[in-house]
């Protein structure tokens, strides 16, 4: 490989000291892992979803049937 | 001539292979022609209590009520490593609050969540009423008012011809004398009702009945008096069955009594006598491991873990803990092992998805990163769960430098969820970075008051203060980040820049 003649020299002072100011820099929240669920939480879940789902359709059936008595 | 089969064998069979609602309608025909078949009754009474049936073990929930007006404790101010609940003390090296995120008890999150672990215990009155109370971490005032009654009641709302069985006329004294009934009525009432005290009520006349000899009562008077919320009562009971009858399940009760009476090393103890009975038992080791998790002993607590996975290695509550924790100790290639093991073994979920998404942005699997928070995103089930997953879409965004994605992804996060107080700190930083001071300000300051318990919110407050000049505010700010994370180096070198500052004014 031919010698290329570089234009640019690196520079590494030997002498003097070399300063870094470490100023402090805004934190992100970490990435968040999401915790499993166990079978048990997920059971809770679901059942509590299908008695709001039951409370909630009785009482449609009731506003249903008062709407009709009303006519 | 069509042959029909008998309808209680065919009641039975539905029941073995718990189609539980054509089980309790056929019982409910036979019941119809012959009200006094004990056969069908009591197989229908099995069939309801099975619907709703919940493993007892896991079922722990804490009321403001128990967790302020709690007198069973012995200590206040326990010491350290004797409590579980001064999250603080660490002694197992475990990862800071700078690279692990806290739940707010101040507990660094896990990797599984149970019904006990839900929401941890605020350490003050405020704390706790002021804990936000969306969908997933309303607590109950009192936690017999909580979930039980709700779900107690809507079982019966279902039922138009009220409930099955009316309780208040029915002869407890009768049902104890005959022990084939009386169990499953037990279990009924226990479970479907959730009528603890008539419960305790039949378990009493029934452990009398069998002259106070047979452990199966015993520990399900322990169990009323837990639900009760009479500690030494049922520890008594547990006691007591153990002396009978060795059996796992005892200690775990008894075990989740001490943990209620904030005994942690009794319990470990206890397990640890278990184990002598029980070698290998997983319950029991997954119990000793949850204990030093919630210690804060995260090392220890894998250890134990990985010995749970020895015995049984399709343990995934085991799995995802050990992963969590490779993740947020700067190995995420492993992790990532982990978390694919639970994907192979057939665990499908939003989470998971999220979870190997960030494994892979972090082990530097980029072609998989995207795919994977995809399928998160398509299997979301409620809108919390949504927020968080584009919240990590946001981090890797900012990984990639896409500071306009990230933002699109934390404001996402928001438009998902109001009080996802991550998501308005990274924002507020992406703010400042445009310049926009006084915007960035203010979700800094949403953030602090969503979660007080993080320390990020108030050190951001306290730069951002510190730069315009409100030295007050920037000095109050940094002492709130101390007092949430007391080790932090640049929070300290903050106010040891305004401390000097303020002496020589």
């Amino acid at each position: 490989m031919p010698e290329v003649k570089s234009i640019f020299r690196e520079v590494l002072p030997k002498q003097g000291q070399l300063s870094m100011e470490d100023v402090p820099t805004m934190v992100l929240c970490k990435p968040k892992l999401l915790p499993l669920k166990s079978v048990t939480l997920e059971k809770l879940e679901k059942m509590q979803m299908e008695a709001q789902e039951a409370v909630k359709q009785q009482e449609l059936a009731m506003k249903g049937a008062v709407a009709v008595d009303a006519q | 001539m069509e042959v029909t089969m008998d309808p209680l064998f065919l009641a039975l069979s539905y029941f073995r292979r718990r189609r539980l609602q054509q089980c309790s309608d056929i019982c409910t025909k036979i019941l119809q022609d012959s009200p006094y078949d004990q056969a069908a009754w009591s197989l229908k009474t099995r069939a309801l209590t099975e619907m709703v049936y919940i493993d007892e073990i896991e079922v722990d929930q804490e009321g403001i009520a128990e967790m302020m007006l709690d007198e069973s404790s012995i200590a206040q101010v326990a010491r350290p490593g004797t409590s579980l609940r001064l999250p603080g003390t660490s002694q197992g090296g475990g990862p800071t609050p700078a690279v692990r995120p806290l739940t707010q008890s101040g507990r660094p999150i896990t990797g599984f969540v149970r019904p006990s672990t839900q929401s941890g215990r605020p350490g003050t009155m405020e704390q706790a009423i002021k804990t936000p109370r969306t969908a997933s971490t309303a607590r109950p005032v009192t936690s017999a008012s909580g979930r039980f009654i709700r779900l107690g009641t809507a079982s019966m709302l279902t039922n138009p011809e009220g409930p099955y069985i009316n309780l208040s006329r029915l002869n407890l004294a009768k049902y104890s004398q005959k022990p084939h009934l009386s169990r499953t009525l037990f279990e009924y009432i226990f479970h479907h009702e959730n009528d603890v005290k008539n419960a305790l009520d039949l378990a009493a006349q029934a452990t009398e009945h069998a002259q106070f000899k047979d452990w199966w009562w015993k520990v399900q008077l322990g169990k009323c008096y837990y639900r009760l919320g009479l500690y030494r009562e049922s520890e008594k009971q547990f006691r007591s069955a153990l002396n009978h009858k060795e059996v796992v399940d005892t200690y775990l009760y008894l075990a989740k009594v001490y943990q209620r009476l904030d005994q942690p090393i009794t319990a470990l103890n206890l397990f640890k006598q278990g184990l002598d009975h029980f070698p290998g038992e997983v319950t029991l080791l997954t119990g000793i491991a949850r204990i030093h998790e919630e210690m804060n002993n995260i090392s220890s607590a894998t250890e134990y873990y990985k010995d749970v996975l020895k015995q049984d290695n399709t343990h995934v509550e085991a799995i995802a803990c050990i992963g969590s924790n490779h993740f947020y100790t700067d190995q995420p290639e492993i992790a990532l092992r982990f978390y694919r093991r639970l994907l192979q073994m057939g665990v499908y979920n939003c989470q998971l998805y999220n979870n190997l998404g960030l494994c892979c942005f972090y082990a530097q699997q980029y072609d998989m990163t995207l795919s994977s928070f995809e399928r998160a995103q398509a299997l979301v089930a409620n809108d919390q769960e949504q927020a968080d997953v584009w919240y990590n879409i946001g981090h890797v965004a900012v990984g990639i430098a896409e500071l306009t994605l990230a933002y699109q992804c934390f404001k996402l996060a928001l438009a998902f969820n109001n009080d996802h107080a991550e998501a308005y700190n990274n924002l507020a930083v992406l703010e400042l970075r445009k310049g926009r001071i006084e915007q960035s300000k203010a979700f800094l300051q949403t953030a602090a008051s969503l979660a007080p318990h993080m320390y990020e919110p108030h050190f951001n407050l306290s730069i951002l203060s510190e730069k315009i000049g409100d030295l007050q505010s920037s000095y109050t700010a940094a002492q709130k980040s101390e007092d949430s994370f007391p080790e932090h180096v640049d929070t300290q070198q903050l106010l040891k820049q305004l401390r000097q500052h303020f002496a020589e004014l």
